[in-house]
């Protein structure tokens, strides 16, 4: 194996290590009321956290929801979509 | 003026509309139907595609309301946003697809009251959503005050951003009665 191979292997191995993250951004459709209720019962999160995440997004514009491998973030930026919130993946956080 | 949605002292969540809304809500519904029918780029046509959920190309779409349905799942990286599109769009579109088509076929059998069950009242919830997700991108609409302004200049004329901000209250409505089972 040559050091370049090594290298590279290496530099996936670090990008893999660094963990992902669903965001989700502010937008003016959205109901506060169903940010919550989408942040609840898809993530089973208690009524507080997840009114403190969604005022996050409100008055930040956006809010670092889960943490996870790509895998797993993929899958609750997905699920985000399908509620309608606009959820991204992002890595570190 | 309709009750909206509401929890009956039994536990049923009800719906108070009448004729008049029902097929104003009913015709909006269809309207998000048809465009997320007509939005199908082709992977239906393929069974191979069809049965596996995964496009050859998916085509991030050119209507900026399609957009904010299918939203980019990554910012800067196009070639990951495009390979997330390719694996989920068509599931994405199938579901919103049948939310809409769920929602005109309780209207259709609803009376003057609309009730629904837990299951059929969040398919209701995200029919509502996907619709307000349209109607705002083509009304424009960036914050409260757009709004505010547009529901001025159309003064009581009934227009998109008045039928906006009913749809607004009905998913409000929805949405607490939904909750006020969700204790915790």
């Amino acid at each position: 194996m040559s050091s370049t191979d090594t290298l590279e292997l290496t530099e996936v191995e670090l990008d893999l290590a660094k963990p992902f993250a669903c965001v989700v951004w502010n937008d003016p459709v959205n109901l506060m009321s169903y940010v919550t209720h989408v942040f609840m019962t898809y993530f089973n999160y208690s009524k507080s956290k997840a009114e403190q995440l969604m005022l996050q997004v409100h008055h930040e514009g956006r809010a670092f929801v889960s943490h996870g491998d790509r895998e797993k973030i993929e899958r609750d930026v997905a699920a985000m979509h399908e509620f309608g919130l606009w959820a991204t993946v992002e890595q570190g956080g | 003026m309709a009750h909206a949605f509401e929890r009956s002292i039994t536990g049923k969540i009800i719906g108070r509309l009448d004729a008049v809304e029902q097929a104003l809500l009913r015709s909006l519904l269809q309207q998000l139907a048809v465009l997320l029918h007509e939005s199908d780029d082709g992977a239906a046509q393929d069974p191979i595609a069809q049965l596996v959920g995964i496009q050859d190309l998916a085509e991030r779409p050119a209507d900026p309301a399609l957009l904010r349905l299918f939203p980019d799942a990554y910012r800067e990286d196009e070639a990951a946003a495009n390979d997330f599109r390719r694996y989920t769009e068509a599931a994405l579109r199938a579901k919103k697809t049948s939310e809409a088509d769920a929602a005109i076929a309780i209207l259709d059998r609803a009376d003057s009251k609309v009730e629904l069950s837990e299951a059929e009242a969040k398919l209701m919830l995200a029919a509502l959503n996907n619709t307000r997700l349209v109607l705002a991108t083509r009304l424009s609409l960036t914050d409260e005050t757009t709004l505010e302004q547009l529901l001025i200049a159309e003064q009581d004329s009934g227009g998109a951003a008045h039928l906006y901000e009913w749809l607004t209250w009905l998913q409000e409505t929805l949405v607490r009665a939904v909750m006020r089972d969700e204790t915790n």
